[in-house]
């Protein structure tokens, strides 16, 4: 620490996912943070932002859960960090609606009974980590370097987007995530499908959807030539480990060209099912603890469904 | 649709419905000119019968039946990418929301069915945990929409990972959000708010 200038302290906005099928988001975010001696407290009872679901059919509805979720997150200290892209994009768009429409605000703070809270600035981590922590302290923190390792940085639709709101890098053309990965002595890998949307929560009512735009994704990274995916939100992550198996099921013909012909897949070039390999998903705070020296038994790799320990091996990072 | 064509007089032309979406999305659909920039990038076209830029097209004719009839609306993922890109500053993400909270008031003349029981559940455990809970909305959707085994191989496994949780408890306080619920019911049918 340098004298005078305060310790980095947030408050921390986890969302429903990393307390389920996003655990490992959560426990390694935790295990970063303090590897990097940045604080980092939990808001106490915040609930659902309500994600998609609720500004698609009620945006009242949506606008007042995450402005009420605001206000509590007034009780802690410090900017409120959160790191699901979905619950990021939900706070910061609440936010700056609140701030624009003085109807809406009157109406949400009816709902909310109190003031709602518009001036605690929301951060994804990824900002806190390049721009807050600082690249080039980070690159300074780091213990094991990650040579060797081909990454494909991706963004999903979400944490850029809408273009007026979240304040994070441009929305068509970002490279925080790659500028990350470069402090971290990763090699981030140039390929086509890092902004396209997974599928996100169609997973429970139109899984087919969400098996062709993932399968797109995952060829991309895979001729790209990355030994990996690194991402920054549980729905992408939960889409692309979880049913990365399903998917080699269901696009895993010999000739995925004819595949796509048939079924009118927008798949890149095609590759042969002998070069269809898992791909390891990681989540954005993992390669960065690993590099941080953190033990990777507390990175909660047991908790995600493609292995990732032998591609870790490969490149001598376990 | 039994008759293709489309035809426009005063009585076909619903502007009310158009107005209604404008006031919900605070987007207005005049200023589209038609590129189709917002389709081309849209991930959910090919599952749409109408593609975003023909959703406005509809709208600025006013034939909002059209578009309610229709899926479109349920397949949009909301991954904002027409908003971003439109040259016009349509925000048809905004537009889609509104066209599926008049769908859900309606109860929705809509056949995606399935999108809007994954919505509801996932809004009523918002109402009674404060949280989500997985297990439970994997488990009621596939009761509710009659597919029993779907995803039966995944639910062990992830338990078995830890990413579902078994038992949930509610949020402390769940009468707070309660109080939410109820104060925005109460401004619609006080007709203070849209
Ligand atoms: S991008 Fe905008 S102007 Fe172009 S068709 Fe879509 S809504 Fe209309
Ligand atoms: S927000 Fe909806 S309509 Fe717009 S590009 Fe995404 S899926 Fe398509």
């Amino acid at each position: 620490m340098t004298p005078g200038k305060k310790k980095l302290s947030y408050s921390y906005y986890p969302g429903c996912s990393l307390h389920a099928s996003g655990r490992e988001y959560d426990i390694s975010t935790r295990a970063l943070f303090k590897a990097l001696n940045v604080g980092l407290k939990e808001v106490p009872d915040w609930f659902c932002c309500g994600a998609t679901p609720a500004h698609n059919v009620d945006e009242l509805l949506s606008l007042s859960l995450c402005a009420k979720n605001l206000s509590l997150a007034e009780q802690v200290e410090g900017d409120l960090a959160v790191a699901c892209a979905a619950c990021f994009s939900r706070l910061k768009t609440t936010q700056h609606h609140l701030k624009e429409d003085a109807t809406k605000r009157k109406q949400v703070e009816y709902a909310i009974d109190g003031p709602a809270s518009l001036n605690k600035p929301v951060k994804h981590i990824l900002e806190i980590l390049a721009r807050e922590y600082g690249l080039a302290k980070l690159e300074e923190s780091v213990k094991k370097p990650l040579m060797g390792l081909k990454v494909a940085a991706y963004y999903g639709c979400l944490l850029t987007r809408p273009p007026e709101v979240p304040e994070l890098d441009d929305c068509e053309d970002p490279s925080i995530m790659e500028d990350i990965l470069r402090a971290l002595g990763a090699e981030p890998v140039k390929w086509s499908h890092r902004m396209e949307c997974c599928g996100a929560n169609f997973t429970l009512s139109r899984p087919g959807v969400v098996l062709k735009l993932s399968n797109a994704i995952l060829e991309s990274a895979r001729l790209a030539g990355a030994d990996c995916i690194m991402v920054a939100c549980p729905l992408c992550h939960g889409n692309l480990d979880i049913r990365q198996k399903e998917i080699k099921e269901a696009f895993g013909a010999p000739d995925s060209t004819l595949f796509g012909s048939i079924f009118g897949s927008d798949l890149p070039i095609s590759t042969t099912s002998e070069d269809r390999r898992d791909l390891p998903i990681f989540y954005i705070t993992q390669l960065a603890a690993l590099a941080m020296g953190v033990a990777s038994q507390s990175l909660g790799f047991e908790s995600v469904i493609i292995d990732p320990k032998p591609l870790l091996r490969d490149k001598q990072l376990l | 649709m039994k008759n293709k064509l489309m035809h426009l007089s005063n009585e076909t032309m619903n502007v009310g419905f158009v107005k209604k979406v404008e006031a919900l999305s605070g987007s207005s659909v005049r200023r589209c000119f038609q590129c189709g920039k917002c389709s081309a990038g849209c991930p959910m076209s090919t599952f749409m019968e109408h593609p975003p830029n023909r959703i406005v097209r509809l709208l600025q004719l006013g034939q909002g039946q059209r578009v309610l009839a229709g899926r479109s609306i349920w397949y949009c993922a909301s991954c904002e990418t027409c908003t971003t890109r439109c040259p016009n500053k349509v925000d048809l993400a905004a537009i889609m929301d509104a066209l599926r909270k008049l769908s859900w008031d309606a109860d929705g003349p809509s056949k995606e069915s399935y999108v809007q029981l994954a919505n509801r559940l996932f809004i009523e455990n918002i109402r009674t945990y404060g949280r989500q809970y997985e297990l439970r909305l994997g488990a009621i959707f596939n009761m509710k929409s009659g597919q029993f085994l779907k995803d039966l191989m995944l639910g062990p496994k992830l338990i078995s990972k830890g990413k579902l949780k078994m038992f949930h408890s509610k949020n402390r306080n769940i009468s707070d959000i309660e109080g939410i619920f109820k104060r925005v019911e109460e401004m619609r049918k006080k007709g203070e708010a849209l």
